[in-house]
């Protein structure tokens, strides 16, 4: 559910490449605000499928979207609770966790600081009181790829910035560290826990953090004309996210993200029009 | 005459604790209900590894005997219950054997004999047996695996718990003391039962300061093993502080007391964060091998054999209590591994594509980066150059410096350990 979305379709596509029989649904198919949608959804499952809940009105900035969100949420659980399915997957985010310099981990408390993070947490803690089959929640932490909607400060804006001839503004020097993950690492991260059948919470993250500074430099090192990168004075201050990646190492010991070095080299070759790989 | 002193439940504790008695000249009778255990101790076949029991024990056979049968403890002044109490994977005690057996001691011991709690129990457990029965008195042990019979004939001071600290201890138990020739503290019942929690805790509390500040290390490109030494030198840390960084905490004693701590903390309403972060930082601790390998062969693809040198939570015993490499072991199922163990057994169950090695060095063969998780002496005497001529990689993850960095860089592995950053090949 939500397999038009940038994470949802590009689910879709790994799971179609690894094999696997994947029923994209979007809005078209079952609008989760309309009250027939649990009944609907419910029609929809099998016994044995499992069920991927991507779906979210993302960024979550309001008292509105939050409502929505959760009449969203609301909807999947009454279909889940009417119709079982084998396996549940929930698409959640890193959100959830307070901004903190301690290192998150899975075992980090679900403290959000914004209506984003509650969209999330609420939705987590809705599906764990309803759903009877195994459920895998999923926190990936900042995403990255050509078809990302979204122009949240870094890769993402940074590239779009660039291509169009425009500067590259930092939020102080760019200091904060953060952790990126390649759109397509996300999908293959799935495609594991569908294979093993997991349940219990994942944070989906390379383990290395990087500033923002340094991801500016290797976007902007991908143009031929020079972009300039520009600090701005700092209002906040810096506030790092590592994550201890150890219980993902434990899941998939065999699994390695794509490096960011060759994500943002992938992403821009696709966004100037080459194929996907 | 000495006192004859005899010892209800045949563990480790009892075992080591009723030979470093006999060896300080007293007449000692070592009671457990496993006949076949009893039948081995006294062919001197002890079940445990420690350096020096046996030969203690050989030398010993004329004070020390050991028996099945209860009746054979009623002669004795002095009656410890030295059963090593048993805790689960989170640390809680199970202290219903040792209850048990308790009763079975009272029953038999004479009236004016002490009985002696060695084992480990929470504060107010001696006390409620004292209430009714003057005999009972605590002892704290502070026994070592690995080391026990080091720290069992010289301990460094008896902790003693009772129910008048400022009285005289009976006259038979005053005099096992004075034997070994060290302070004893008389205190109240609850103060010793938490003295030994409370070492314990001042251990664990150096533990996580040298795990936080080595792995600070790690990243800064800071070595630990150079800091150490100046911490030494300041009086206030001391020249024994503990401060060798680790792979988390194991052996099940530690454990058991930190889970005390924090049972007892939430009971009575105070605080124990710290003791909550210690424990945290352990489980982050003992997972660094993994990452390590994370790092540098497992997210690389292709077939691959890693080699696992040490299997026990410690050298010089045959534990695998919460051993970091059981741990590790069983977090990489997907990857065939080849395991060696001077004390210990490789056991299939840990994982399905285990092997046990001949020798250190056949567990070396064919691997893509072989790691030690026992500092075994027996590890010390391997030549780098060698084991990497026999290795199909070049990784070395090496958390306690078992070996010397420079040889290993000269034979071209890349090395890793605690509380430095790693090196390349």
């Amino acid at each position: 559910m939500g397999a038009n979305g940038f994470v949802g379709g590009a689910i879709v596509r790994h799971l179609r490449a690894i094999g696997v029989a994947a029923l994209p649904l979007s809005r078209t198919d079952i609008d989760l605000l309309q009250p027939d949608a649990g009944e609907k959804l419910a029609a929809r499952l099998k016994p044995d499928d499992a069920f991927l809940f991507v779906s979210a009105i993302a960024p979550c900035r309001d008292h509105d979207g939050l409502l929505r969100n959760l009449t969203m949420v609301r909807a999947v659980c009454a279909g889940l609770e009417r119709a079982s399915a084998a396996h549940v997957i929930n698409i959640s985010s890193d959100a959830v966790y307070a901004a903190s310099e301690e290192t998150v981990s899975e075992r980090t408390p679900a403290a959000p600081a914004d209506l984003h993070g509650v969209m999330h947490a609420t939705r987590e803690v809705m599906l764990r009181g309803s759903i009877k089959a195994p459920l895998a929640i999923l926190r990936p932490s900042l995403l990255y790829g050509a078809a990302d909607p979204h122009n949240g400060y870094g890769p993402n804006r940074f590239r779009r910035l660039a291509a169009e001839g425009k500067e590259i503004t930092l939020f102080g020097g760019g200091e904060e560290q953060r952790d990126h993950v390649f759109i397509d690492d996300v999908s293959a991260v799935v495609g594991l826990c569908l294979m093993h059948r997991s349940q219990g919470v994942l944070n989906i993250a390379t383990g290395r953090s990087v500033a923002f500074r340094h991801i500016a430099d290797m976007v902007a090192g991908k143009f031929a004309q020079p972009v300039k990168i520009t600090p701005t004075p700092r209002r906040n201050p810096i506030v790092h996210r590592h994550f201890d990646v150890t219980d993902r190492v434990k899941a998939f010991p065999r699994f390695a993200f794509t490096p960011l070095e060759q994500g943002l080299a992938r992403v821009h070759q696709e966004s100037l029009g080459g194929r996907r790989g | 005459m000495s006192a004859r002193i005899g010892f209800a439940g045949l563990t480790h504790l009892g075992i080591c604790s009723a030979t470093a008695t006999a060896a300080h000249g007293f007449q000692t009778v070592g009671y457990d209900a496993d006949v076949g255990l009893v039948a081995n101790l006294a062919a001197g076949e002890p079940p445990i590894l420690e350096p020096g029991l046996r030969e203690t024990m050989a030398a010993n056979t004329h004070l020390l005997r050991f028996t099945a049968d209860i009746s054979h403890l009623r002669d004795c002044d002095v009656i410890y219950l030295a059963l090593d109490v048993r805790t689960d994977d989170a640390g809680n005690s199970d202290l219903a054997p040792l209850r048990e057996l308790i009763g079975k001691v009272a029953g038999v011991a004479r009236p004016q004999a002490s009985i002696v709690i060695l084992s480990q129990v929470p504060p107010g457990f001696t006390r409620a047996y004292a209430a009714a029965d003057a005999r009972f008195i605590y002892q704290v042990e502070t026994l070592i695996f690995g080391r026990a019979m080091e720290r069992a004939l010289r301990p460094e001071r008896f902790i003693v718990g009772c129910a008048e600290p400022a009285a005289q201890l009976p006259a038979p138990y005053a005099a096992l003391l004075r034997a070994f020739g060290c302070p004893i503290l008389p205190m109240r019942f609850e103060s010793a039962e938490l003295a030994k929690i409370s070492i314990n805790m001042c251990l664990v509390a150096s533990v996580g300061v040298a795990n936080t500040m080595a792995e600070l290390c790690e990243g800064v490109g800071a070595d630990w093993s150079e800091i150490v030494p100046a911490l030494k030198l300041d009086a206030r840390i001391g020249p024994k502080a503990y401060l060798a960084p680790g792979l988390g905490i194991a052996g099940g004693n530690l454990e058991r007391d930190l889970s005390t701590v924090v049972r007892l903390s939430g009971e009575h309403g105070t605080d124990c964060g710290i003791v909550k972060a210690w424990i945290a930082n352990s489980t982050h601790r003992r997972d660094w091998a993994l990452r390590r390998l994370a790092e540098t062969v497992l997210e690389k693809p292709g077939e691959l054999v890693i080699g696992v040198l040490g299997l026990a939570y410690k050298e010089d015993t045959a534990s695998t209590k919460n051993s970091p490499s059981v741990a590790l072991i069983r977090n990489l199922r997907p990857v065939p591994l080849q395991a060696y163990d001077p004390a210990v057994k490789v056991d299939s169950a840990w994982h399905p594509q285990i092997s046990g090695a001949a020798s250190a060095l056949a567990a070396c063969d064919g691997a893509a980066a072989v790691v030690i998780m026992t500092p075994w002496r027996e590890f010390r005497d391997l030549d780098p150059a060698t084991m990497a001529r026999r290795m199909s990689g070049k990784v070395l993850i090496d958390p306690y410096r078992v070996l010397d960095p420079a040889a290993c860089r000269a034979a071209g592995l890349a090395y890793h350990t605690l509380g430095r950053p790693a090196e390349a090949a």
